[in-house]
């Protein structure tokens, strides 16, 4: 799981970040380049539109730079708060643009996957374009979290202070979230396969 | 079912931890292996990414947007506030003694104006403020503008008079200017360069010719005291001369930043970046970026030694201070501002002197230690000798419990007060709210002016009528105590305007969020710091609470801006032990939460953590975030020569040994680099080495201990001899004996303070140059 494995540390180190904080340009850039790459994949799963997303990126780092100043690592990790940023500027974008986030499908757990064989099901090519029309009929938290831990290999705690949810409460969403993404991408393979 | 689901979490947990796919999917159920399965599949999907081009473009604005602010903040690493000054040292210009105050007031007043354009200058509020910068117009080299006046900011006339000034006022050699208490103000030069005015600071302009071609650039100022900070621009013409004179002493720079303190008793001049000439009774020292020297009113400089930065926790005070683990020894130069105690966060500025022995020169009082404290809004359902109960909870008082008259069942009130062990809600203050849109001030700032229409204090137009409660005698200057409220129309209508205590520098407003970056509510911009605590998700438009304290430069600096909710919410902070996690339980009390309960950081029994939350209608207390307390005792920032480096290793001036691993390097380590070496320090006292910042380099090793250089006795010459290496090009350096006053021109030119190698003087001038050596 390489940039979703939670036993890797937080790349930006906490005297990068205080240089950063210091206003050094090298030190912004070096957090730019770390993450951009990572935050675009998080917001295009959201929009799913190529230019928005890469408007967006470039918004959370604005926001980041007028923020650092407040930034404390005692609370959160670099990368949780940089996507706590990504989070809300996704909340702001949806509420300004009007836009609904799409209804949940039904609950995973009401949904048999019994008429599916899982394992043969995940066998199958996992396209990101599957993925992401499988991830938009999520509930939304649901989503953000199996997002944030699976895709964006945030750690369960990072997690937690990105959604301002407890760890439990995060252990008990991605395991709903994966049986629900589950249960879509079945759904999707359902219909394509007429 | 939990049983499955706890196998399924902690077989990812494994799986996260780098173990093989099938080594957790085995004995799995198949339902949780398809999820597990999953899980580890989502990773391996190609995901689009981000355009080339689009990062190029991306990349470039957000590095040009973070030049343009530390553009406007051409300090901003420095975290702590530090204008402070006793008012004693108001009267130091009694025992002025300059040497230096030649013939320089007159010698440049025949400097013809200049026919150039006007040059548009940023400046930023302050040096550490990091709010957008102003404009300021610099009409020609032979002027300068004042920008950023706060408070009492005033210039001498040509008749002796001193009026205050207005924005963007120009100044001319000659002008005095001076700031009382509360009050700050930045002088910008026409080449770029800055001097930014502390509270209680006089200076003059002695010479001013801030040319930036055609000749050298000439700043010449006399500080009489207080503390001024200086941006010197980069000058190309080795000619060029930026020099602060002092009751004892004075200091030349070129194209570097540093900050000068006047004192009754002594001068420092403390570097920030390139190095400065500081110059008293014919002994020059050379300070460099990171050090310090103080100049003792008679004596010559001291000997240079490294600065040490910081915040921590204070754990002990006296004669010698223990500040987050590390011990500093205080002395009657001490400035102590805030009056901190055991427990409470300060700043500590100070000097490593070479026997390792720290010395504090400011300890600042950032906030308070932390205390069990809750504040909230209810209806006062029953009024009781000892207990009222507002809301459904109950409240005790007491005698020293501030209750406002008139106060009855069925009012509206606002709460604060402390959280005993026990639980018990003692309040320290019970206040009427006469109807939900009132929107609180209260502040300390220094009054402007004062008419029959109204007051000016700190820049705020203060509205007063006949129930404003006004103590006597109050005149322009006075630092005074204002509580009021905001009205409808934003008229800011004072309740109260008294003298205030000595100490008393905080501010408390109310009102819709009018801006975020920079902040402003009900009109007034202020700044946060490090330490404020902000609500998450407040936005533009929302009600918030802002308490804080006003610095003595005249900023404003929120400690907490709370988001306040509408209809009356009841709501609590306090601090505590936990002592339960399910059912929360937290200084003695249990604790509800729901699904947006923020919880951060690890806490377990034991812990210390920081509650936020609101009171249910059923007297439920809802936790909204439980965070665990920050249990580092602090951090510092200390600055050393690199004397050796090794593999994983470096070597300081200090003899300390320094291994590398997990450090943080920022440069290129070298021997006979300048470092800022930053540490943390645990609870336990464990110091661990954050980062390794290089920032000046320096010609050689010092082979000893850096001295003062003694000049020769003086020669009939203004300022006497003094040694320096001479470096012509493509010859060897020689050490040459020059006059003082020819010593910033030879600097220009790439020459060093004292003999060629360490003073061995075994080049003396034995070339066959035509220098005019000695």
């Amino acid at each position: 799981m390489p940039d979703g494995d939670v036993s890797m540390p937080d790349p930006s180190g906490s005297g990068l970040i205080t240089l950063a904080q210091r206003g050094d340009v090298d030190a912004i850039g070096t957090l730019y380049d770390q993450h951009h790459q990572a935050l675009f994949r998080y917001i295009w799963l959201r929009v799913g539109e190529h230019s928005l997303a890469e408007d967006l990126t470039g918004d959370v780092f604005v926001r980041m730079l007028a923020a650092l100043p407040r930034y404390r690592p005692t609370q959160a990790t670099f990368r949780a708060w940089l996507y706590r940023i990504a989070h809300n500027l996704l909340v702001d974008h949806y509420r300004k643009e009007g836009i609904r986030v799409s209804a949940p499908l039904q609950q995973a757990e009401t949904q048999s996957a019994d008429d599916e064989t899982p394992l043969t099901l995940f066998e199958q090519k996992l396209t990101v374009e599957r993925l992401r029309r499988a991830l938009a009929a999520l509930e939304q938290t649901q989503r953000e979290v199996v997002t944030l831990r699976f895709l964006s290999g945030l750690s369960l705690q990072e997690t937690a202070v990105v959604l301002g949810k407890t760890e439990a409460a995060i252990k008990a969403l991605q395991h709903r979230g994966l049986a629900a993404l589950r249960s879509a991408l079945a759904g999707e393979v359902g219909v394509s396969d007429g | 079912m939990d049983e499955l689901h706890d196998l399924f979490q902690e077989r990812l947990a494994r799986l996260e931890r780098g173990e093989p796919l099938e080594a957790c999917l085995a004995g799995l159920p198949e339902e949780e292996a398809s999820l597990l399965k999953m899980a580890a599949q989502l990773s391996t999907v190609d995901y689009p990414e981000q355009a080339s081009d689009s990062i190029a473009v991306q990349r470039a604005k957000l590095l040009r947007a973070a030049k343009e602010r530390n553009s406007m903040s051409s300090k901003e690493s420095r975290v702590a506030p530090r204008w402070a000054l006793p008012a004693i040292l108001t009267g130091a210009a009694i025992v002025f003694t300059c040497v230096f105050v030649v013939a320089a007031v007159a010698g440049f007043a025949w400097l013809r104006r200049s026919s150039l354009t006007p040059r548009e200058v940023a400046v930023a509020a302050t040096p550490q403020n990091g709010a957008p910068a102003q404009t300021v117009a610099v009409a020609n080299p032979q002027t300068g503008a004042l920008a950023n006046a706060r408070g009492n900011v005033k210039v001498q006339g040509d008749d002796g008079a001193w009026a205050t000034v207005k924005a963007g006022q120009t100044v001319t050699a000659g002008k005095r200017i001076r700031t009382g208490p509360l009050s700050s103000a930045t002088l910008v030069f026409y080449d770029g360069s800055r001097t930014y005015l502390g509270p209680n600071t006089e200076i003059w302009i002695d010479a001013l010719d801030a040319k930036t071609t055609g000749g050298p650039r000439v700043v010449q100022l006399t500080q009489w005291v207080g503390d001024t900070d200086h941006d010197v621009a980069h000058s190309d013409d080795p000619a060029s001369v930026y020099e602060v004179r002092t009751p004892s002493g004075s200091g030349t720079a070129k194209g570097t930043s540093f900050r000068v303190l006047v004192t009754a008793l002594f001068v420092r001049f403390d570097v920030d970046e390139g190095q400065v000439a500081v110059a008293n009774l014919n002994v020059i020292v050379i300070v460099i970026a990171g050090q310090s020297t103080t100049v003792p009113s008679g004596e010559p400089p001291s000997e240079p030694v490294f600065r040490i930065n910081g915040e921590g926790e204070v754990l002990q005070t006296g004669s010698s201070w223990n500040i987050g683990g590390h011990t500093f020894l205080t002395d009657d130069n001490t400035v102590i501002a805030g009056n901190p105690q055991v427990g409470d966060w300060v700043a500590v500025e100070g000097r490593l002197l070479p026997d390792g022995t720290r010395v504090a020169d400011r300890i600042t009082l950032l906030h308070r230690a932390l205390e069990n404290k809750f504040f909230f809004t209810g209806v006062v359902d029953s009024i009781g000798a000892d207990s009222w109960t507002i809301s459904g909870r109950e409240v005790r008082v007491d005698e020293i419990t501030n209750i406002e008259d008139g106060i009855e069942a069925g009012d509206t009130v606002e709460v604060r007060g402390g959280i005993a062990q026990d639980g018990t809600f003692w309040a320290s203050e019970i206040r009427l709210l006469d109807d939900e849109t009132e929107q609180p001030f209260e502040f300390v700032g220094v009054i402007d002016g004062i008419s029959d229409s109204g007051w000016t204090i700190s820049g705020i137009s203060i509205k007063v009528n006949d129930g404003t409660e006004i103590d006597e005698g109050l005149v322009a200057g006075d630092v005074v105590k204002v509580e009021g409220h905001i009205l409808a129309d934003g008229t800011w209508l004072a309740e109260s305007i008294k003298l205030a205590d000595e100490d008393e520098h905080k501010f408390e407003i109310t009102g819709p969020v009018e801006s975020t970056d920079p902040w402003a509510v009900a009109g007034v911009e202020f700044e946060t710091a490090a330490w404020t605590e902000i609500d998450d998700g407040i936005e533009i438009g929302d009600r918030v609470k802002v308490e804080g304290r006003i610095l003595e430069d005249g900023r404003w600096v929120a400690d907490e801006i709370k988001l306040i909710e509408d209809g009356q919410a009841l709501r609590f902070e306090f601090v505590g032990k936990v002592t339960g996690v399910d059912p929360w339980i937290i200084g003695g009390l249990t604790l509800a939460t729901d699904e947006n309960t923020k919880i951060v950081g690890e806490i377990a029994i034991g812990d210390f953590a920081r509650v936020k939350g609101k009171m249910l209608a059923d007297g439920t207390l809802l936790a909204e975030e439980i965070k665990l307390l920050d249990t580092g005792l602090g951090c510092l920032d200390i600055s050393a020569i690199v004397i050796n480096v090794s593999a994983g290793q470096i070597v300081l001036n200090t003899g300390q040994t320094i291994n590398l691993d997990d450090v943080q390097i920022n440069g290129e380590l070298e021997p006979a680099t300048i470092v800022i070496i930053h540490l943390c320090v645990a609870e336990d006292g464990t110091i661990v080495i954050i980062s390794i910042t290089v920032i000046f380099q320096l010609d050689a090793l010092p082979t000893a201990t850096p001295a003062p250089t003694p000049a020769p006795t003086a020669e009939g010459g203004e300022g006497g001899q003094v040694a320096i290496c001479h470096k012509p090009s493509g010859k060897n350096p020689q050490t040459l004996t020059v006059p003082q006053s020819a010593l910033s021109g030879h600097l220009g030119h790439g020459d060093t303070l004292g003999p060629c190698n360490g003073g061995g003087g075994d080049n003396d001038d034995n070339d066959d140059d035509d220098d005019d050596d000695d």
